[in-house]
């Protein structure tokens, strides 16, 4: 029992319905978002098209797993144009 | 020189038209092509593909696209495509077109490919009819690239694909799952023919820069992974223009 956050830490079979709920919920449809178990609950990483998108990971995950400690590093892929090209001689 | 833009993995819906049109209009001015590299959308329903089409369509240069596992959720292919070809975005799966650019004619191959995993790693046709069905799959779609790729003539050669023909692009992404993200199979079709770039999608956590074992550049467009719009590349020196 992890006092600090009123539940036992995160097992591997929590990251993995994350990881499919990830994936399979038709509201969020991600399969770039990584897992990461910590000692004090999860940490989701990745890179996502829209802020939407990444509020909506955030609002599932935390509906599901109410007591699972959650952080967030998701960002938002950049869309300007390339600088610089590539040449292949 | 042929100059040539790709990018993968855009996953377009409602949120995002809008996000890369800014960076879409200068094609035109740089590049004699746009090549998508599958998951244009995030389940592949006949409304996203419209958000697609409004995005990616009316351009000023040609696109060209192969559809990626999103792009097949909803199991409304049929569908998808026709939107996207109504919008003048061409779609491959197992063919080929040529294009007259200024720079010299080029011929891009394309199929979604899939899965597999690469040498000495890789599922086997036995067993299960599941797992047979699974490597049939990949064979047939493997052997459809490479009879595409041989039939184009053209002066530059490029094959596009949703799944990796190579691992080396896959760096970064769990070894583990690597049979899940490309297969030997779609490196050994580009092999078979005169193919100059190969560009495929689908890591989003890989990286940019591959080869086949025939020395083939391979390039992951990934929009995740380029983190632009759209990267550009130009070959062809040798040709006039």
């Amino acid at each position: 029992m992890n006092e600090e956050h009123g539940g036992a830490p995160p097992d591997e079979y929590v990251e993995a319905e994350i990881h499919r709920l990830l994936a399979e919920d038709p509201d969020v449809a991600e399969q770039g978002i990584t897992v990461l178990r910590r000692e004090r609950g999860l940490v989701l990483y990745g890179e996502v098209e829209s802020p939407h998108r990444r509020e909506e990971i955030l609002r599932r995950v935390a509906e599901r797993f109410p007591d699972v400690p959650i952080t967030s590093d998701i960002g938002v892929i950049r869309a300007q144009a390339p600088t610089q090209v590539e040449e292949l001689p | 020189m042929i100059r040539i833009a790709a990018v993968g993995d855009v996953h377009v819906d409602e949120d995002v038209v809008g996000r890369f049109r800014p960076a879409l209009e200068e094609l035109p001015d740089c590049a004699d092509v746009l090549l998508l590299a599958g998951d244009l959308t995030r389940h592949g329903t006949e409304s996203e593909a419209r958000c697609v089409a409004q995005e990616f369509g009316n351009l000023g240069v040609p696109v060209i696209t192969v559809l990626g596992n999103h792009d097949h959720q909803c199991d409304q292919v049929p569908q998808v495509v026709k939107v996207l070809g109504d919008a003048g975005i061409t779609v491959l799966e197992g063919t080929g077109m040529v294009l007259e650019c200024a720079g010299g004619r080029l011929g891009v191959a394309g199929v979604k490919g899939f899965g597999g995993g690469f040498a000495g790693r890789c599922a086997s046709d036995f067993g299960e009819p599941e797992m047979k069905a699974f490597v049939r799959t990949t064979n047939e779609s493997s052997e459809a690239l490479g009879k595409a790729l041989r039939g184009l003539e053209c002066d530059l050669l490029v094959a596009l694909t949703h799944y990796s023909p190579v691992p080396d692009t896959l760096a970064g992404e769990p070894l583990e799952i690597y049979p899940f993200l490309g297969c030997y199979q779609l490196g050994q079709a580009i092999d078979s023919a005169p193919t100059a770039l190969a560009l495929h999608g689908h890591a989003h956590h890989g990286t940019e820069r591959g080869t086949t074992p025939g020395g083939v550049r391979v390039r992951n467009v990934a929009h995740p992974v380029i983190k632009q719009a759209y990267s550009i590349f130009h070959l062809g020196d040798h040709l006039v223009g």
